[in-house]
């Protein structure tokens, strides 16, 4: 799998490289306009990552170029301008998502993981961890090919953690991705303990291979079957 | 107090003493005048009776009808020589005709006939009374200085109406500026030239202030913007850590609290953007939205994330209330108002959330009022709560002045109301 970032400030290019190259993906940057329009004309790839705000140019130029010459490589928007016009016209040229930044790491592989499996598979957006599978489009939960019936919070703690297997969660960081902006100020998280027990014991009682792991008391942890 | 009033009530208090003075001279320089006369007449009669007798003709009558009399004593020689030969003076004569005492001039004469005899001639005409003068001229003076004052204000009242036009004109049109409106250049059609340059004055004043306005705006807008890759940056950092080092549980607590610390200035930094594209007018499509389904579907959410609170929350909905409004405007709007109530809501106590009309209102029971002026403001907050950004209120603010909605804030029967009116 072959990842071209292009992004103009360092740091950030450094640990988007560092964090895909843990994942194994094969990794390309560019520093600006000019570099990434070069590097699209002669090769391809699984997936671009590309700032639109860039120095020399602006990225959704880049995906005209790429639309122009017919390639299908997938193409993830990551931009400053958390504007609804942005992302809006980035989708309606071709982008298969849009990131704003400030995003977290796990988010990023998040996105990357579900635009290629979305490539790869013609549609078909399971989720697959040993031995449970969870499809997002219909809201559906199976361990071991049986269905496992989950409450909507309970669906939507799952489906976060499926996407980010291995990555410690602050309680904080999965009350707001779960029940909104609107947890940052709540006095506990007794509301997310409550829910994740139950999700944790049905995840169990279901014979599932994979586990919720709460990790000293102020995070959690998917781990996935060693295999 | 306005201008002309003040202008009437200076003019009238000025004009008090200056009458007052005016009339006190006049009735001195009258009183003056008349003795002055009346002495010169008195001196002419009196040479004539003095001649007469000296010269031992016929004195004149008595009483010649004129009311004038006179009287000759026989006086010693000390006498004479002890009193002053000529002395004017006032005072009060019986007169026999009338039989009744009338204010005289008169004069007092000491001569000395050819034998030597020392005389005493005392000569008077009755005068005016001196009360009815001063009555006299108080009355006019009275009528002169309401004449005058009501001449003064009328004609001030004509002559300010017509020269400070332009005044009034430019205090109408900064009536009507709001600053970040753009708005209509001053009219200025005057020549005078203290009007030009005021109104010039506040030409510049307003293009400086919405220049301003436009660059704070754009800066707030940049710095966040230019704020979000290094945000990005600091976040990924974190991550890495808690993933690839294994720390240890005194770590990972740290590792979280900056993680939670940065999510604050994330949030801060959305919502402050959040902000300039309302100020900026950028959510132009507006859908039908139902309040009363975003409250019915918000609540249970606020009931679940604070369920330690034991809040109750009691509604009054009317089935639907549709309104036309950018989606994401009208969550925004309804989420914050419901997360301040239930924000400040001290455990088992009521919020009230109510739709009559075209009226959401959210009562939540508080102990004391706030700062209603300042409740609206960014980063106002009454008492602090950590994790706050202090920019819900204003975001609900700017959200209703972009919709024209009315929002208001009370303190009624132990209870914090927000209310929020659509047009």
């Amino acid at each position: 799998m072959k990842i071209l970032i292009i992004e103009d400030e360092p740091s950030l290019r450094e640990i988007m490289q560092r964090a895909l190259e843990q994942e194994r993906y094969v990794v390309e940057t560019a520093t600006n306009y000019a570099e990434a329009d070069a590097k699209l004309a002669a090769y391809t790839y699984d997936c671009i990552l590309l700032d639109i705000m860039l120095p020399d140019g602006n990225g959704l130029h880049l995906l005209e170029h790429l639309k122009q010459q017919r390639k299908r490589d997938n193409v993830i928007i990551i931009s400053a301008r958390d504007s609804l016009d942005d992302k809006i016209r980035g989708l309606d040229m071709g982008a298969d998502d849009y990131l704003p930044k400030p995003f977290h790491t796990a988010e990023l592989l998040a996105r990357i993981k579900s635009v290629l499996r979305r490539g790869r598979s013609g549609g078909e957006m399971a989720l697959r961890l040993g031995n449970v599978v969870l499809e997002p489009e219909s809201s559906r939960v199976l361990v071991g090919g049986r269905e496992l019936s989950l409450l909507k919070k309970e669906f939507d703690i799952l489906l976060y953690f499926m996407q980010r297997p291995n990555h410690l969660v602050d309680k904080s960081v999965l009350a707001e991705a779960v029940w909104g902006d609107h947890a940052d100020q709540a006095d506990n998280f007794h509301f997310v303990y409550a829910q994740m027990k139950n999700l944790r014991r049905k995840l169990t009682d279901a014979g599932a291979d994979i586990e919720i792991k709460s990790i000293y008391g102020f995070g959690y942890k998917l781990i996935p079957p060693v295999e | 107090m306005k201008l002309i009033y003040r202008i009437a009530l200076r003019l009238s208090a000025v004009l008090i003493p200056l009458m007052a003075l005016w009339a006190t001279l006049f009735y001195f320089m009258t009183v003056d005048e008349i003795n002055d006369e009346a002495d010169d007449a008195l001196a002419d009669y009196s040479e004539l009776i003095i001649i007469r007798m000296l010269a031992g003709r016929e004195l004149p009558p008595l009483n010649s009808g004129s009311n004038n009399s006179y009287s000759i004593t026989p006086i010693d020689r000390e006498y004479a020589e002890s009193k002053s030969h000529i002395i004017y003076y006032d005072a009060e004569v019986y007169i026999p005709e009338k039989e009744e005492t009338e204010p005289a001039r008169i004069l007092s004469t000491i001569f000395r006939d050819n034998d030597d005899n020392y005389y005493e001639l005392k000569v008077a005409m009755p005068t005016f009374e001196k009360e009815d003068l001063v009555r006299t001229i108080l009355f006019w003076i009275i009528l002169l200085y309401l004449i005058l004052l009501i001449t003064l204000i009328g004609l001030t009242t004509w002559i300010f109406h017509h020269s400070m036009k332009p005044l009034y004109t430019l205090l109408q049109w900064l009536d009507n500026y709001t600053p970040g409106k753009h708005p209509d250049p001053v009219p200025d059609d005057t020549n005078i030239t203290e009007f030009h340059r005021l109104n010039v004055a506040a030409q510049e004043a307003a293009y400086r202030s919405e220049e301003l306005f436009e660059r704070q705006k754009q800066f707030i807008g940049n710095a966040s913007h230019e704020l979000q890759t290094p945000l990005a940056i600091l976040g990924n950092r974190i991550e890495w850590l808690l993933d690839n080092t294994e720390p240890n549980e005194k770590q990972v607590e740290e590792l979280f609290k900056m993680q939670r610390s940065l999510n604050h200035i994330v949030r801060l930094n959305k919502t402050l953007l959040l902000l300039t594209k309302i100020e900026n007018g950028q959510f132009p499509e507006s859908t039908d939205v139902d309040i009363a389904a975003l409250i019915r579907e918000q609540v249970p959410l606020y009931n679940e994330i604070y369920e330690s609170r034991h809040i109750i929350c009691q509604l009054d909905l009317p089935d639907r209330f549709v309104v036309s409004m950018n989606d994401s405007l009208a969550s925004t709007l309804v989420t914050n108002l419901l997360k301040n109530a239930y924000v400040h809501t001290d455990p088992n106590h009521v919020i009230d959330i109510a739709l009559h009309g075209r009226t959401l209102t959210i009562a939540n029971d508080g102990n004391a009022p706030l700062d209603a002026e300042h409740i609206f403001d960014r980063f106002y907050q009454g008492n602090k709560k950590e994790g706050s950004t202090g920019l819900g209120l204003a975001l609900v603010k700017a959200v209703c002045h972009y919709y024209n909605c009315d929002i208001a804030y009370r303190y009624t029967d132990g209870k914090h109301c927000f209310s929020v009116t659509w047009p």
